[in-house]
């Protein structure tokens, strides 16, 4: 009777833990955005 | 018109063409100090110079979108996913409007992830299919196999939330099978083309989130080989975070394999990194999976050694439910030991937690 107490329930065995990977969220930068930019200006000059 | 008109139209047109300058320089200064804070995670203070930055304005649009786009992923990096919604939503609008298919797919993209974790998983369906089909249509096979990884995770979601809590993974509702093997369907998609465009870092999120739906699918051998895979991969750059991830998830199918010990050493490895990444919550998820696991192979003893280690750190970062759940497990323990005294106090105490904590269920099987 004892060991049947100690045995883990459904919810103990439940994958409340699962670990998921990180969402990749789109990135705009502004940085990159002007050296685009002064790149572009760079070519055409030359 | 005479001379002095035309020299008071020439300041005028010099004064604004000067305010506008002063404008611009301000506006470009609040938004890259506003992305340097970003950069290093603090985004707290990176959207209060965003949000100066708009205060200010500018007329150059394609900054306008880098704002709108950066303020929406600082709030949902802040988990306030309303806020995260309303600017991508802004940034989507713009894209739109100055015909920027480039940055309308990176906005549908994160839209769709924001739109994700609010539950909306049909609006964020729409969201993905716009990225995926913009993708294609400038043949950019790193933003294809992008939205092919964020629909992978809107099915994942939209499947998990589904699930009956007390069922078994595997024997979930058709409605969350369907929804979990179109998650696997998408991933597999992405996969194909992050292996062909040789992205071994968004391989391995793939595996882990593959490794994931085949666990909720009952796969669990599969689940093994895909979190394997995704350790291998963390491993190879030095990814704490992301080996701390692999190891507990491998702990989590073994489990569902009826592999107890070997469940125990993967959770051991959770530990160890949990502790390493001074990360006191996962510490404590990996005592109490420990505390369970060893239940399961009826070593008690070692049951509670671990359940009283999440005890005290359940209770130093004042978390009453992870408090309520070590009392339980400790309760239990103590029974199967035949240690009555230390039960009921145990017992007692998770009572007194759930009646506090308005767990009814908790509440009931303390009474039992």
């Amino acid at each position: 009777e004892a060991e049947s107490t100690a045995v883990p329930s459904k919810q103990m065995l439940h994958s409340e833990n699962m670990e998921m990977e990180p969402e990749t969220m789109e990135t705009k930068s502004v940085t990159d955005y002007f050296s685009k930019m002064h790149m572009g200006t760079v070519m055409t000059s030359c | 018109m005479d001379a002095s008109s035309i020299l008071v139209s020439m300041r005028d047109e010099d004064q604004s063409f000067h305010v506008r300058y002063r404008m611009e320089a301000s506006c470009l200064e609040l938004a890259l100090e506003g992305e340097r804070l970003c950069k290093v995670g603090d985004y707290r203070a990176g959207v209060s110079f965003f949000e100066a930055a708009i205060q200010v304005g500018t007329e150059d649009l394609q900054v306008l979108s880098a704002i709108y786009s950066q303020l929406g992923n600082a709030y949902f990096h802040l988990h306030d996913y309303t806020k995260a919604l309303e600017y991508h939503h802004h940034d989507l609008t713009l894209t739109r409007t100055i015909g920027d298919r480039l940055g309308e797919a990176k906005a549908s993209g994160n839209l769709g992830n924001t739109l994700k974790v609010l539950g909306r998983f049909d609006e964020a369906v729409v969201c993905c299919q716009r990225h995926l089909d913009i993708a294609r249509d400038l043949h950019d096979k790193v933003g294809e196999a992008r939205a092919l990884y964020n629909f992978g995770n809107v099915y994942h979601a939209k499947g998990k939330s589904i699930c009956y809590s007390g069922a078994d993974p595997g024997d979930f509702p058709e409605e969350a099978m369907v929804a979990l093997r179109k998650a696997a369907e998408y991933y597999e998609a992405n996969l194909f083309i992050v292996k062909e465009i040789e992205d071994r870092a968004a391989q391995g999120r793939t595996y882990g989130n593959l490794g994931n739906t085949h666990y909720l699918l009952g796969n669990f051998r599969n689940a093994v080989i895909f979190h394997e895979q995704r350790l291998l991969i963390a491993k190879e750059f030095g990814d704490k975070a992301a080996e701390r991830r692999a190891y507990c998830n491998l702990g989590n199918a073994f489990i569902f394999l009826g592999e107890f010990e070997v469940a125990a050493e993967h959770y051991k490895k959770t530990l160890q990194l949990a502790r390493q990444l001074k990360d006191r919550a996962v510490e404590a998820q990996a005592c109490y999976s420990l505390g369970n696991t060893y239940t399961l192979l009826q070593d008690y003893e070692r049951a509670i050694d671990y359940h009283l280690k999440h005890l005290i750190i359940a209770q130093d970062l004042n978390d009453r439910i992870g408090e309520g759940r070590a009392c339980w497990s400790l309760g239990n323990a103590y029974t199967a030991l035949g240690n009555h005294d230390q039960a009921m106090h145990f017992a007692e105490k998770h009572l007194e937690i759930s009646k506090e904590t308005g767990d009814r269920s908790g509440e009931l099987t303390a009474r039992m």
